[in-house]
């Protein structure tokens, strides 16, 4: 059986890369876009 | 407000359980050795970004062309997105897969360029709805974009039968033999089940920002 392991481990951490750097991007945009709406929230408060 | 929620850590820990079971506890097939294990993910990775939300995309985007209802341009616009990070795992994976078993990382055969053409098109598509700032008219576009960006998906699931290409042939669904051993069969299905749970996980999130971003946007337009 041929000793090809290493092509294992690695696609299997950059599929851990992709799904998790995408899961903290959308976090990250959301908290962005919260901030934007409780500014517009502070200016427009009597 | 969090748009992620016990969803995503469901299918987190059923995903790494999964993993550790195709990586430790399933036997790898005597040819290929341990690179075949890349099938868990490549497979069940293409099928959720090909049969799941590339239709999600065009059902989206043709539901919106008729009823003009902005949930549903956020359903094919969050389809999108995420169809592109799963499918950005298949052409990663592939390669990866591709070096030690073919011998090069990359061949230019109907499957993988037709796949490739397709991950370009929803990179376009997620572009587009950034370059176009009136609301309905990028809903319209990208709308028609969506459709036939997944017009490519027939093609995509036909090409290993209608061209000569050096990727397999489907063998799970297959009548003929060979078969998957018992075992790598429930790897594989275990591994549709998480990675269906993480596209529903990441897809709600994605339904949550694009409805938060589209209540900022409605503030500020009322603000100006």
């Amino acid at each position: 059986m041929p000793d090809n392991a290493g092509y294992m481990f690695a696609a299997y951490i950059a599929a851990a890369v992709i799904f998790g750097g995408y899961v903290i991007a959308l976090i990250m945009r959301a908290r962005t876009m919260t901030r934007r709406g409780d500014a517009i929230d502070t200016v427009t408060r009597p | 407000m969090p748009i992620f929620d016990w969803l995503l850590a469901v299918a987190v820990v059923a995903l790494a359980a999964v993993m550790a079971r195709a990586i430790w506890f399933t036997p790898p097939e005597a040819l290929q050795g341990e690179a075949q294990k890349i099938f868990y993910l490549h497979v069940p990775s293409a099928v959720v970004g090909l049969y799941l939300a590339c239709p999600l995309v065009a059902i989206g985007g043709a539901m919106y062309l008729w009823l003009r209802d902005d949930r549903l341009d956020r359903l094919a616009e969050s389809s999108a997105e995420v169809a592109l990070v799963f499918l950005s795992i298949v052409l990663v994976t592939g390669p990866l897969w591709g070096k030690p078993i073919w011998g090069t990382w990359w061949t230019w055969d109907a499957r993988l360029t037709s796949t490739l053409f397709l991950w370009f098109i929803l990179l376009g598509y997620t572009v587009l709805r950034g370059a176009i700032e009136d609301r309905q008219q990028r809903a319209r576009y990208s709308a028609v974009l969506g459709i036939l960006a997944s017009l490519l998906v027939p093609f995509i699931h036909l090409s290993v039968r209608l061209f000569r290409t050096m990727h397999p042939q489907p063998i799970v669904l297959a009548p003929e033999k060979p078969k998957l051993s018992a075992e790598m069969g429930l790897t594989l299905s275990l591994a549709f089940i998480a990675f269906t749970l993480l596209f529903i996980a990441l897809l709600r999130g994605r339904l949550k920002y694009a409805a938060l971003r589209d209540r900022v946007e409605a503030l500020e337009a009322g603000d100006a």
